[in-house]
C-alpha cells in the first residue's frame, strides 16, 4: 500500500546513480526500507529497464534498410531550390556578404558607364598615306593617327 | 570524439560522398528506432529518419564534435521526430505532469518484476513482452513516448531531458513516472498478469 511520501519519492525510482542530490537520494534510500509498494515500484522499474530501447531496436534490425541510403542520398543531391540557396547563402558569409553587396556594385557600376558620356568614336578625316607598298597604312583621322596592319593592296584588302 | 568517427567527418568535409553514405548506413537502424519510438507509425518513422539526414547533411558544417557523432545524429532525429508530432502534442499539452494520490492508487506494483524474476518461462515472457512494447508505446501520449525513447534510446540524463524539452527537472521526473507507469500497466494487461483481489497489491 502507498504510504506517505510515495508521491515524492516514486518518481525518483526510475533516477540512475549520482542523478539525485546527494540529500535526496538519502531520503528516498529511507523511504525505500519502510516502503514496501516502493520498493516494489522500483523492482518493477529494474525488470523493465532497458525494455524499450531493445524492442524498438529489435524493429529496426527487421526492417529492411537497403533502398534507404540510395533515397537519402538522392534527397541530399536534389538540385536546390530558392529555399536551398538561401540555406547556403546564410551558411557561406563570403558569399552573403558578396550577395549582399552586388546591387551596390551594380548600381555604382551603372553610375561610372553613364558619367563618362559618349565614347568618342575616331572620325576618319582625309586619308593621308604616310607609308607605301606592303607596310601598314597610316591613316590621319581628327583623333589621331590610326595604323592599319596588314596589306592594303592584297586581293582581300583589311 | 572517436578517431574513426572525426576521419569520417573529415571526408564529408571535403566531399566525399561515400563517407556520408557510410554515416547514413552506420546510424540508420538507430535513427529509425528514435524516430518509430515517438511517431509511432513504421512509414511516418522512415520518413523522419530520412529527413534527419537531410539535416545532418545540412548541419555537417557546424557540427564541433563537442558530443559524439552518434549523440549530436540522435539528438537531430529526436527533433525530426518531435516536429512530425507537434500538432499531437500541441492537443495533449493539457495532460497533467505532477504525481498525485490517485496515480499511485492503481496497484500491481511489482508484478512484473515477481513475473519476469520467478517465472521459470523468463525469456518467453520477456520476449513476449518486448513483442507488445512497440504496440504499448503507441497508446501513450506522445510526450509520454518521446520522454521515454529520449531516455532509453538516446540515454538522456534528466538535466539532458530537462533542456531537450524545456522542462523543469522536477517534471522530467514526474513524466517519466507517468510514461513508465503506464508503459507497466499496459504490459501487465498484455502478460495478463492480474491485479491481486480487492485491486490494491498490499506490501509484498
Amino acid at each position: 500500500m502507498s504510504g506517505p511520501g510515495c508521491t515524492r519519492f516514486a518518481p525518483m525510482l526510475s533516477a540512475r546513480p549520482g542523478e539525485l542530490p546527494a540529500e535526496e537520494e538519502r531520503a528516498l534510500h529511507a523511504h525505500l526500507e519502510g516502503c514496501g509498494a516502493c520498493r516494489a515500484r522500483l523492482a518493477d522499474e529494474r525488470a523493465l529497464d532497458g525494455l524499450v530501447a531493445r524492442a524498438l531496436l529489435e524493429e529496426a534490425a527487421r526492417v529492411d534498410f537497403a533502398p534507404f541510403v540510395d533515397q537519402v542520398m538522392a534527397r541530399v543531391e536534389r538540385p536546390r531550390g530558392l529555399r536551398g540557396m538561401l540555406a547556403l547563402v546564410a551558411r557561406h558569409k563570403v558569399a552573403a556578404a558578396a550577395t549582399a553587396l552586388a546591387p551596390a556594385l551594380a548600381a555604382l557600376g551603372i553610375i561610372l558607364y553613364v558619367s563618362r558620356g559618349p565614347e568618342v568614336v575616331p572620325q576618319v578625316g582625309d586619308v593621308e598615306v604616310v607609308s607605301e607598298g606592303r607596310g601598314p597604312v597610316v591613316l590621319s583621322t581628327e583623333a589621331g593617327p590610326v595604323v592599319l596592319l596588314g596589306d592594303p593592296t592584297g586581293p582581300e584588302g583589311t | 570524439m572517436e578517431a574513426e568517427e572525426l576521419s569520417l567527418l573529415t571526408r564529408v568535409r571535403q566531399g566525399e560522398r561515400e563517407a556520408f553514405r557510410e554515416i547514413v548506413v552506420r546510424y540508420q537502424r538507430k535513427v529509425y528506432a528514435v524516430a518509430l519510438g515517438i511517431v509511432k507509425d513504421r512509414d511516418l518513422a522512415w520518413d523522419v529518419a530520412q529527413e534527419a539526414f537531410v539535416r545532418v547533411h545540412r548541419h555537417l558544417p557546424e557540427f564541433k564534435g563537442d558530443s559524439s557523432l552518434q549523440t549530436w545524429i540522435l539528438r537531430i532525429a529526436s527533433h525530426a521526430a518531435i516536429d512530425s508530432v507537434r500538432r499531437e502534442r500541441a492537443s495533449s499539452r493539457q495532460d497533467i505532469d505532477e504525481v498525485r494520490e490517485g496515480d499511485l492508487a492503481e496497484g500491481g506494483e511489482g508484478i512484473l518484476a515477481t513475473a519476469l524474476g520467478s517465472n521459470p518461462q523468463e525469456s518467453a515472457l520477456r520476449a513476449e513482452l518486448l513483442s507488445k512494447i512497440q504496440e504499448a508505446l503507441a497508446q501513450l501520449p506522445e510526450k509520454h513516448r518521446t520522454i521515454l525513447v529520449l531516455r532509453e534510446l538516446e540515454g538522456l540524463s534528466y538535466e539532458e531531458l530537462a533542456e531537450r524539452l524545456g522542462i523543469h527537472k522536477g517534471t522530467v521526473m514526474s513524466r517519466l513516472f507517468h510514461a513508465r507507469r503506464k508503459m507497466q500497466v499496459l504490459l501487465r494487461r498484455y502478460a495478463g498478469l492480474a491485479l491481486p483481489a480487492g485491486g490494491e497489491e498490499g506490501e509484498p
